[in-house]
């Protein structure tokens, strides 16, 4: 202890924090933004399948994967909030179930008129109001979230599937298909057929640019990311927890409602079953997106990247030959590869800050 | 800001201040009353009560009981957001620093979260952070340079941090500042920085309310004591008014004539040897041999090294530096499976967390480490020799219930203390640690585990007690070791040691021990 008091005290006049930054080599800049990493390695991914199968570039290959990002990329969204805070969800996908099955029930058999924006709207208030039971649970029963949320999970699917249908919807609303095929842009390939990429591809980027203001321009994100780094000090600072536990799980709620509608209507038919069961492939792109487990850290943009790197992985392994079953080793690894990656990097970054060179 | 008088009103006052954890009346009645300008200097032994009291002044504790009057209104209680909104600003003793989050938004988050009343749905002013942070560091004698600003504090070395934290304090209008043992982790220019900053913001007729084991800068800086013992404020008034002695005296509070247990005498054989024993940068240098039979205190401030060194012994902790011999030859101890397996036993301070398995029987929590001695013909443990084993565990500790199969949960922190102590004595350890042995026991418990302590020793056992109660350790130690930033800087024998020497060695600043 005091010879570490010593060192700082000689050197008293000196700005600290210079000492810490500016030799900081390739290696710390990674430690410091996760996100970094996996974004190294979408980019090396995309070159090296672009290389050995130029189709990869092609518009109908983009757009597909385009596509497949959105209701990947909502969930992932809410997860990365959750995560910020120090909680976990495994309920989102069964919150995402809920909405659109009982919401594509309620519009066919109740209110057939009912606008598309009072749709999106009602759905995204559905998965607020079921994530927000969820943020309630967490902080009044001081459960663990990931308890909770496995409870709520069965609790939200069991309510489905036994009081609301068990019966997939094939024939959707009206403006629930034209929702899903509205174009923004059209792609004609090479062999005459044309390509679609829909409007509704937008609420992606337009989540993700919400979700980046709350937690950069706003006290709630900061908030967030103070109960993920130490809840009981962030307590003492008059950061309102409950506010907090309600806000993140809510705010994961309304996207996961806002999901499971998207996916309904992409996929023009409205099946129960669907969706429970993708958590922890979208668990495992927050993470790659350089968020930790144990709260407190991530980025907005490194969630996005870390969705098109499950995305690409998912759709262009076939791309180059290999087969589809190996999608899962090779996410795998990569989750393994990049946890070890930081935990190492992140015991030098601290041993060297405990002890400085004299 | 515009402050009434200061005469007429007092800032904060608390009433009949109570305040329970569980079983434990942690404060009985206590009355503060804190003006503006002036500064306070709390004092008392660990466990006196002074954190719960500045944890209920900072809202982070709802009191139990009694009222806080604050700027003329009366409150039960205050909320983290009230206190602050009041001007209460706290500087914890874990510094209370985000650790994932910059040096400005440790720094000025907490000017904005006030400004909106605690409402977090509020637009960050990213402007405004950085101007309050910087002016706030300058007063601390950091240069707020954009590398600073934006450096996460948790890749700040500990004396940046306390610095930042009390930049955190004063970044706001503060009206009472309070500070938790501010001074432990810092270097004499640093504190001469931290005296600066005091006077400053008593100049701005601010409040600084200090928690502090050392004396010497209370008496620098003046004002006011405040002396608590056993949940009460036992002295209140001007510090240069108490000698050194009398404020020692009233933290101890010598109304119990305390009475020796120790009435043997260690063996002569050496048992452990320590030579010149470090632990990275937990302590260093400490040499020091256990006799048979023999009974060796170690105290010092939490920070000193003495648990580093407990839990060394114990294999808990990696030694860096030289070398411990057991009966003259030399030993390596890594794991804590090599210290049992060469008779060490090792009983943890936190009871509850490290020793024992709360939630499960008297009769699994005493024979988890005579598993070999109990095994049936299959190679199972036997329910019926287990059961036979903890009874006679439970005779020998004199725990005050026969039945071994009752959740060790639901007795009471002595009966708890003798389970732990009995699973160790069903081994005949040749050398004991025991850490902080009777840190949340009644009064009756101390003296059984008092008693127990010396049976052990009267059995030829060797034993460690890690304390910073200081009567414990005289009534029972044959000699005591002091520690002080990582070194043993005095040993006393334990029947002629006085409480004041000790305190003087466990306080002085390092240099001075050294001396």
């Amino acid at each position: 202890m005091t010879m570490t008091q010593s060192t700082f005290d000689n050197r008293n006049a000196a700005p600290p924090a210079g000492r810490h930054h500016p030799r900081a080599g390739l290696a710390d800049t990674f430690t410091r933004h996760p996100e970094l990493v996996s974004l190294c390695l979408l980019v090396a991914i995309c070159v090296a399948v672009a290389l050995i199968n130029p189709a990869f570039l092609s518009p109908t290959s983009l757009i597909d994967m385009g596509r497949a990002s959105v209701v990947t990329g909502l969930f992932a969204l809410g997860v990365f909030s959750i995560l910020a805070a120090g909680g976990i969800d495994v309920s989102f996908t069964a919150i995402a179930a809920f909405a659109m099955y009982s919401l594509t029930l309620f519009v066919l058999k109740v209110a057939p008129d009912l606008p598309m924006a009072a749709i999106l709207l009602i759905a995204v208030a559905g998965g607020t109001a079921l994530g927000a039971v969820n943020g309630w649970l967490v902080h009044e029963l001081r459960v663990a979230a990931l308890i909770v949320t496995i409870g709520t999970q069965y609790l939200f699917r069991g309510i489905l599937l036994a009081f609301i249908g068990t019966v997939w919807l094939m024939e959707l609303p009206p403006q629930m298909v034209a929702f899903g095929k509205a174009s923004m842009l059209d792609v004609t390939t090479a062999n005459g057929a044309t390509v679609t990429l829909p409007w509704y591809f937008l609420v992606f980027p337009a989540a993700a640019l919400l979700t980046w203001a709350i937690f950069n321009r706003t006290l709630m994100g900061r908030a967030i990311f103070a109960t993920g780094g130490n809840p009981e000090v962030a307590a003492r600072l008059g950061y309102d927890q409950r506010t907090v536990h309600l806000f993140v799980f809510a705010f994961a709620g309304g996207l996961a409602g806002l999901a499971g509608i998207v996916h309904v209507c992409a996929n023009r038919m409205a099946n129960p079953f669907d969706l429970v069961g993708t958590e922890i492939g979208v668990i495992a792109a927050v993470v790659l997106g350089g968020a930790r487990i144990t709260g407190g850290t991530g980025s907005v943009l490194g969630t996005v990247t870390g969705v098109l790197l499950i995305t690409v992985v998912n759709n262009v392994l076939v791309l180059v030959g290999i087969p589809s079953t190996w999608q899962r080793v090779v996410v795998g690894a990569f989750i393994l590869l990049a946890a070890a990656f930081f935990v190492t990097r992140r015991g030098k970054l601290q041993s060297r800050n405990r002890k400085p060179s004299p | 800001m515009t402050h009434s008088d200061p005469t007429d009103q007092p800032f904060l006052e608390l009433r009949g201040i109570h305040k329970r954890f569980g079983g434990v009346h942690a404060l009985r009645g206590v009355d503060l009353t804190l003006r503006a300008g002036e500064a306070y200097h709390l004092l008392g032994e660990n466990g006196c009560g002074k954190s719960t009291v500045i944890k209920i002044m900072s809202g982070a504790h709802a009191p139990s009981e009694g009222e806080i009057i604050l700027d003329g209104r009366r409150h039960s209680e205050l909320s983290p957001i009230m206190a602050l909104e009041a001007g209460i600003e706290t500087v914890y003793q874990d510094l209370s620093l985000l650790p994932n989050l910059t040096v400005a938004e440790n720094v000025a988050l907490g000017e904005q979260l006030v400004a909106g009343h605690g409402r977090l749905l509020r637009w960050l002013d990213r402007a405004r952070l950085s101007e309050t942070a910087k002016k706030a560091l300058r007063e601390v004698g950091l240069e707020p340079t954009r590398a600073l600003l934006g450096t996460r504090v948790s890749d700040l070395p500990l004396a940046i941090r306390q610095r930042v934290a009390i930049a955190r304090a004063i970044a706001q209008d503060a009206r009472l500042v309070i500070m938790d043992e501010p001074t432990t982790s810092l270097t004499r220019h640093e504190v001469e920085t931290l005296i600066e900053v005091v006077g400053r913001l008593r100049a701005q007729n601010v409040a600084v309310l200090f928690v502090t084991h050392k004396l010497e800068e209370c008496y620098r800086i003046g004002g006011q004591a405040i002396v608590f013992r056993d949940g009460l404020c036992v002295a209140q008034g001007p510090i240069a008014g108490y000698s050194r002695a009398e404020l020692s005296e009233l933290m101890t509070g010598r109304e119990i004539e305390a009475r020796r247990y120790r009435e043997g005498h260690p063996g002569t054989a050496e048992l452990m040897r320590l030579d010149n024993l470090g632990s990275g940068d937990g302590f260093h240098g400490v040499t020091a041999t256990l006799h048979e039979g023999e009974i060796l205190g170690i105290t010092g401030l939490s920070d000193s090294g003495r648990n580093e060194l407990a839990l060394a012994l114990a294999g808990h902790r990696e030694i860096t530096d030289g070398r411990i011999e057991m009966d003259g030859a030399p030993v390596r101890i890594n794991t804590p499976a090599q210290s049992i397996a060469l008779g060490i036993g090792y009983v943890p301070e936190d009871r509850l967390g490290e020793g024992l398995f709360i939630e499960k029987s008297i009769l699994d929590n005493e024979v988890p480490l005579i598993l070999d001695r109990i095994l049936g013909p299959m190679g199972t443990v036997s329910r019926t020799k287990a059961r036979a084993a903890a009874r006679t565990i439970s005779e020998d500790m004199k725990l005050n219930t026969t039945d071994v199969d009752l959740p060790v949960g639901a007795l009471s922190g002595g009966n708890q203390q003798r389970v732990l102590i009995g699973r160790w004595l069903s081994i005949a350890p040749r050398v004991l640690v025991l850490h902080g042995p009777t840190v949340g026991v009644d009064v009756g418990s101390k003296d059984t585990i008092y008693r127990t302590i010396q049976d052990m020793a009267e059995r030829g056992i060797g034993l460690v007690i890690v304390s910073d109660d200081l009567p414990e350790l005289l009534q029972n130690c044959d000699r005591i070791l002091v520690m002080n930033g990582g070194r043993v800087v005095a040993e006393t024998a334990g029947d002629t040691a006085s409480e004041d020497d000790i305190y003087r060695a466990m306080l002085a600043s390092p240099a001075e021990a050294a001396e």
